[in-house]
């Protein structure tokens, strides 16, 4: 195709005005999601940063899903420690049962954005419960048994 | 009155921009200022963002990885001995996780001069509701068939020409108002899209 003959001309962009159109397209179609900013935020809350990050393992059926979760399985992987949780809306709060592998007596720790944590010991089994969590971001905190300062947590995520 | 306290009335960082603004928050977080990170993660994270999508990773995916870099930032402030160099390194480590969350899929495609032919898109369809013109969507159609490698480096481009982004340009070596090769390429491939969808229209 002759470029010079093609209608209106609008068809060849100089390289700086073709940056500046996809600059204002990408702020539009592919910022990041609302929400974002404040998750990081809150995820770094921690008074202890010295942690080791686990991340969240989807299965390829769930990828595309969205990042908030209502119920079902969410596992979270980091080195040698699996932290599996299962939710079960209970009205506006939701049971957490919990499975850590290896199993051990690992401090968890739940914190939920303007809700304060609540905290559990796991079963020698690496299985805990929480009851009556609220929702909204989400973070988990691993205090793994048998070392001295090991922390593992999990991203910020709505559930 | 402590040093904390003076920074959380006037904090240092006040009227300053861009990789002064970065390296004035990185050196009150180090003290343990906990504003100075908060203002750096919504300074950054659009930086971060962009590497995780110009990687093709889904919404979710980037977003974890948009959460691990800050994490591994914050955990480890003390491997970054030189505040300027804060901007790279977030480039750098996305990147690694970027490529670590898409371990399983192929790698991207090289950029060679044949490449427009049929390359998987991993970016969202275009959005007709945000693109109100018939060229905007076209062109990000176009951008959507590049290979990942130019999508990413576009991306960066587009940040690095910002004035608050000045630090990503002077990290990978992109002079303002100069188009190196690599981005010369990716931007006449773009263009040969656009001539072709547009050849139609």
């Amino acid at each position: 195709m002759n470029e010079t003959r093609a209608p209106g001309g609008a068809h060849h962009h100089d390289d700086e005005a073709l940056l500046a159109d996809l600059g204002r397209i990408l702020d539009l179609v592919d910022p990041p999601p609302p929400g974002l900013v404040e998750r990081v935020q809150f995820a770094l809350e921690l008074e202890d940063l010295d942690v080791e990050v686990a991340r969240w393992e989807r299965p390829d059926h769930l990828v595309g899903v969205r990042s908030s979760v209502d119920q079902g399985t969410i596992t979270f992987t980091v080195s040698d420690l699996t932290v599996m949780i299962n939710l079960t809306r209970t009205g506006r709060c939701h049971r957490i049962d919990g499975w850590l592998v290896p199993a051990g007596e690992h401090g968890v720790e739940i914190r939920v954005a303007e809700h304060g944590s609540v905290s559990t010991v796991a079963d020698e089994g690496g299985r805990f419960v929480l009851d009556e969590v609220p929702r909204g971001n989400t973070q988990i905190v691993i205090s793994v048994a048998g070392f001295g300062h090991r922390t593992v947590v999990t991203p910020a995520v709505v559930l | 009155m402590t040093e904390a306290q003076t920074a959380e009335a006037d904090p240092p960082w006040e009227g300053l921009h861009g990789p002064e603004l970065f390296e004035a928050c990185l050196l009150a977080a180090r003290a343990g200022n906990r504003l100075a990170m908060n203002r750096l993660v919504r300074e950054l994270t659009p930086l971060v963002w962009n590497v995780a999508r110009g990687h093709g990773l889904d919404n979710h995916t980037a977003e974890d990885v948009v959460q691990t870099v800050w994490l591994a930032l914050f955990s480890h402030l003390d491997r970054l001995r030189e505040p300027k160099a804060l901007a790279g390194w977030l480039v750098t480590t996305a990147r690694n996780e970027s490529q670590r969350a898409n371990g399983r899929k192929p790698a991207p495609v090289p950029l060679t001069d044949e490449m427009a032919e049929a390359v998987v898109s991993t970016q969202p369809a275009p959005e007709a509701e945000a693109l109100r013109t018939e060229r905007d969507r076209r062109i990000w159609a176009a951008f959507g068939k590049l290979p990942q490698r130019c999508q990413e480096i576009l991306r960066l481009t587009v940040l690095a020409g910002r004035a608050e982004y000045r630090a990503v340009a002077e990290v990978l070596r992109m002079p303002r108002g100069s188009i190196g090769p690599v981005r010369g390429r990716c931007l006449k491939t773009m263009r040969d899209l656009l001539d072709i969808e547009g050849g139609s229209a």
